[in-house]
């Protein structure tokens, strides 16, 4: 209102009118301008890719020819694909393991890191620094540490007396919880930097409250601090769900998949699908499948949410 | 919304459409090929309707161009000495990324008008899709005798086209540590061995422990290291269903490395990272079969003082059912996009490094060229840092397709190659996976 007086002093009375209009028009204009950019990026480089990847589902495309029209056809063959089967249950268990461990490991840590201590901000970058570290690099030394005869880690257990030491990359038991254990420390940092964001914003006023009333660390953390965590912890377990579905790059770096295709995740199949058997109409479909999975998920965990808040 | 979404698709259909039927029309600027030599300088093997001066670019892509003795950089070399005329632009890619980057490219519409191919599992996808020219015509229009190349270019005819010409063949030999054979007192490998011999034989060169272990024989991780024994007779491909022809082979591999120890353990392997030309040039293992390309690698390494390993060459060792010089391998096309506009003057380059010229320049680093003959054989084992012995060594009498060109291999392929795994890791029973191998071809042969 402020603006459309100032902008409408020393104007004759008799256009005020038609001058609103045009500010009006030009507030929607700047407005649309802010975002157009990020909706035509939105535009050309997610939506049309999408549309077009459901569209491929209910085809047989090789990235060249014409396309072929073959109905459900894909999804049938996938779903019939034993490596397909065994890579959703896979993608479930990976993405459990690493929400649960993940959420749980990072809350710990912004706890433990939300002190005033001398040099707190040096822990606070060594925790983050995984996040930013290159896949590449961070696979690269990984795969010697899991290294099966001269690895650290094993080296370690060795130490405390476990003889039957795991293969982890070099066997299909371990392959998967090796992978887990990489991804839960690469993106652990990250998660921590919102919960300690969060606690920061816990009122102190109500902390030493509890205080008085005689709760002990605990109790303090349980009955304040975590509810009012919440928005936090849903902001962390969907970015977290939605991540670990869609996870590639690590695993392809660590594992490309194997052993045997007991790391082969959805993400690789789809990879496998485009890229090694140049089958874009299979890929897309388990692509689909993908993206049901998600946004189910996704959906649910916001009803959830608003129950919570009512 | 109805009708955005339409829309959308409906545009993004368009798209796709577009990207499948690029042209293909060839070039009207090329050099006709009727034009009188106006001046005659270097190959003279070249037939007399051969127009003298060709011009014009191309754009040429291949792997690891710039890596030192790289045989496509030799041959681009000697064509445009021959033809100063024409410009080669060279689209160099890594090798490990080179299958993928290829195909991604060649959907694309890619300008690329010469390209080789790497793996011969991907060689009959990118002819499915049309992405290969028929050279057919310009063979005939230049009257080229495809039987100098032994067989070979037949490989490339897919359904009456060919869609490629045999530019090198590589085959696996046996490369052996003359020094760990010394110290162990044992004779050097012959040229007539079975693999039951070669087993045997790795026990006796097998020394040491620890960190200072020299390993009688070592198997890359790659399944072809094991299948490739398997197909050596020519009887069976990769491509049947039933897989108990691997089961004799896969026993030998795992005595190996589990009972005797003669072999580098395969997840040690894997996890490790460890390369073959890492382990053979650091002198760890006694015998090494791998294909031809090693030696060029070899020769490499000793003459940058990077190893000092005194190696031998020796034929492959074969299975029991055939004679020596059976051996396993591979020939590396080279093809003409079908959507380039150059396709007259990328004909021409692809003739020469096929022929005699680009066969001598292949040679010339050591490499073994596809047109292969006795000549060509005593030049490429005459370069310096060949091991003496070698001329005979690689004397074969059949090679035997690794990778057969045909439809569904690429995917059978690595199936394969993630049961190869289980079964090298000792994951499950070695039955069970043969079995379950079988299953799974037959899925994906349909």
């Amino acid at each position: 209102m402020a603006v459309r007086e100032k902008a409408s002093r020393g104007t004759p009375p008799a256009k005020k009118e038609k001058r609103g209009m045009t500010l009006r028009r030009r507030n929607t204009l700047i407005g649309l301008s802010f975002i157009t950019p990020n909706f035509v990026g939105f535009f050309v480089l997610n939506l049309i890719p999408i549309l077009f990847a459901f569209w491929l589902s209910f085809n047989r495309w090789d990235g060249y020819n014409p396309m072929e029209f073959a109905g459900l056809e894909n999804f049938k063959y996938i779903f019939s694909h034993k490596v397909f089967q065994q890579a959703v249950i896979k993608t479930i268990i990976y993405t459990a393991c690493c929400v649960v461990i993940t959420m749980v490991l990072s809350l710990g840590l912004a706890v433990l890191i939300n002190q005033k201590l001398k040099g707190i901000g040096i822990f606070r970058a060594a925790i983050f620094f995984p996040h930013v570290a290159s896949v590449v690099a961070v696979a690269a030394v990984w795969q010697m540490l899991f290294q099966k005869d001269m690895g650290l880690i094993n080296e370690v257990l060795r130490f405390f007396g476990v003889t039957d030491v795991p293969g982890w990359f070099a066997s299909t038991k371990w392959a998967l919880p090796g992978v887990i254990v990489v991804s839960i420390w690469k993106s652990m940092g990250y998660y921590m930097i919102i919960y300690l964001a969060a606690l920061q914003d816990v009122p102190t006023s109500l902390v030493e409250a509890g205080m008085i009333d005689g709760a002990n660390a605990w109790q303090r953390f349980w009955h304040i601090k975590w509810p009012l965590l919440r928005n936090a912890t849903f902001f962390v377990v969907m970015m977290l769900t939605i991540n670990s579905f869609k996870s590639f790059d690590l695993i392809y770096a660590l594992t490309e998949g194997g052993p045997g295709t007991a790391t082969t995740l959805l993400s690789q199949y789809i990879y496998n699908q485009s890229f090694v058997s140049w089958d874009y109409g299979r890929a897309s479909a388990a692509a689909m499948v993908l993206f049901v999975i998600v946004a189910a998920i996704t959906l649910l965990q916001f009803r959830i949410e608003k129950k919570l808040d009512n | 919304m109805k009708k955005i979404l339409s829309l959308v698709l409906s545009g993004a259909m368009c798209l796709g459409l577009l990207a499948g039927c690029t042209s293909s029309t060839p070039d009207p600027t090329a050099a006709p090929p009727s034009d009188p030599p106006a001046n005659q300088t270097e190959a003279p093997s070249e037939p007399a309707n051969e127009p003298a001066e060709l011009t014009g670019t191309l754009k040429v892509s291949g792997w690891d161009m710039e890596v030192p003795g790289s045989l496509f950089k030799a041959v681009i070399d000697a064509f445009t000495t021959a033809n100063p005329g024409v410009t080669i632009e060279s689209i160099d890619i890594p090798a490990a990324d080179y299958g993928t980057k290829l195909s991604v490219m060649l959907n694309g519409g890619s300008e690329v008008d010469v390209f080789w191919v790497k793996d011969a599992d991907t060689i009959y996808p990118i002819a499915n899709r049309g992405q290969m020219a028929d050279m057919s015509s310009y063979i005939s229009r230049d009257s080229l005798d495809l039987g100098i190349y032994n067989g070979q270019a037949e490989d490339f005819n897919i359904n009456g086209k060919q869609i490629g010409m045999p530019f090198r063949t590589d085959y696996y030999v046996l490369f052996y540590n003359k020094d760990i054979f010394d110290e162990a007192g044992v004779d050097y490998p012959s040229n007539d061995m079975t693999w039951a011999e070669f087993e045997e034989l790795a026990k006796k060169v097998t020394m040491g422990e620890g960190v200072d272990k020299k390993y009688g024989a070592y198997f890359h991780t790659w399944q072809a290291c094991i299948q490739n024994w398997a197909v050596q007779d020519g009887q069976h491909t990769i491509m049947d269903t039933d897989y108990s022809f691997f089961k004799p082979y896969y026993e030998m591999a795992l005595r190996m490395q589990n009972d005797d120890k003669t072999c580098m353990d395969y997840g040690t392997v894997k996890t490790a990272n460890l390369t073959y030309t890492g382990v053979f040039s650091d002198g760890s293992v006694a015998m090494l079969p791998m294909g031809t390309w090693l030696a060029a690698t070899m020769i490499e390494k000793i003459n940058s003082g990077e190893s000092s390993v005194n190696w031998g060459i020796a034929t492959l060792p074969h299975p029991d059912n055939v004679e020596a010089g059976y051996t396993v391998g591979a020939t590396t096309p080279v093809c003409i996009n079908s959507a380039s506009s150059n396709q007259d003057l990328a004909w021409e380059f692809v003739k020469f490094v096929c022929g005699p010229e680009g066969a001598a320049a292949v040679a010339g680093l050591g490499g073994v060229p596809a047109l292969l003959d006795d000549d060509t054989l005593k030049t490429l084992t005459s370069v310096d840092g060949y091991p003496e012995g070698a001329l005979e060594a690689l004397q074969v009498k059949n090679i035997v397709r690794d990778r057969p060109v045909a439809d569904k291999v690429s995917e059978v392929n690595q199936m394969l190659g993630e049961q190869h795994s289980l079964i090298m890791l000792g994951e499950s029973d070695l039955d069970t996976v043969l079995a379950d191998m079988g299953e799974q071809s037959k899925t994906i042969q349909g």
